[in-house]
């Protein structure tokens, strides 16, 4: 699964502890999440697009591997 | 977002305090011959006991030394105190690694304990046995601590 995180987060000026802040997870799972390294559940990525004020979609979107 | 089943944060440190000493202990009674020195001869109640070249013993009080009862309880406790509390934030990539760091510990661990039952034999198997009681949870609190310690490292606080 592939993410714009980093992208959205410069638009809304946040810096990834901001960001982990709001969504109450450690800076580490963010950082994480942006690398690619973790595949955050439906909860968190709700949470997420929630403070991004945007669908779900157009934050996550499907890789071929997927 | 809860995690159940872990102690709070708190215990991690307690944790420490009590698998550094006991292990340390555990360690240099196991390679060198303190057992005649450093022994604690008291009376306490056995579920069973059976003792070479002599009679088995249920439910009763024996006399035994008890230096092998303390510091494995104390590692054990300690060890489930370091492995199992929260993180101080614990959330859900944490307790990820958390599950994928225990099932690394349990292949680690047989895989080990399997080239031990077919290289090491007779006396040599017994230490193995023992060592083998602590090393599922030494394993796994190294192999989480490391990850996370890399992943602190690794992930600059970016804009």
């Amino acid at each position: 699964m592939k993410n714009n995180l980093k992208v959205e987060r410069a638009i809304h000026n946040l810096t990834q502890e901001e960001l982990a802040q709001k969504v109450s997870v450690s800076r580490q799972t963010i950082h994480a999440i942006e690398t690619n390294k973790y595949v955050p559940s439906t909860i968190l990525s709700l949470k997420i697009a929630h403070i991004f004020n945007k669908p779900l979609e157009e934050i996550f979107t499907l890789e071929e591997t997927d | 977002m809860s995690q159940k089943m872990l102690l709070p944060n708190g215990f991690k440190k307690v944790g420490w305090f009590f698998l550094v000493p006991s292990a340390v202990l555990g360690f240099i009674r196991m390679i060198s011959d303190l057992e005649q020195r450093l022994s604690l001869k008291t009376k306490v109640f056995a579920l069973y006991n059976g003792e070479f070249l002599s009679s088995e013993k249920q439910f009763g009080v024996i006399n035994t030394d008890i230096t092998n009862t303390v510091i494995g309880t104390v590692f054990i406790l300690g060890a489930l105190m370091i492995g199992f509390s929260k993180e101080k934030k614990e959330d859900e990539f944490i307790a990820n690694l958390r599950l994928s760091s225990l099932l690394w510990a349990v292949w680690v661990n047989y895989i080990l304990l399997l080239l031990s039952f077919i290289f090491i034999y007779g006396t040599g198997f017994l230490s193995v046995m023992i060592y083998n009681m602590f090393t599922v949870m030494i394993i796994f609190i190294g192999r989480f601590n490391f990850i996370l310690f890399k992943n602190k490292m690794s992930s600059p606080n970016e804009k």
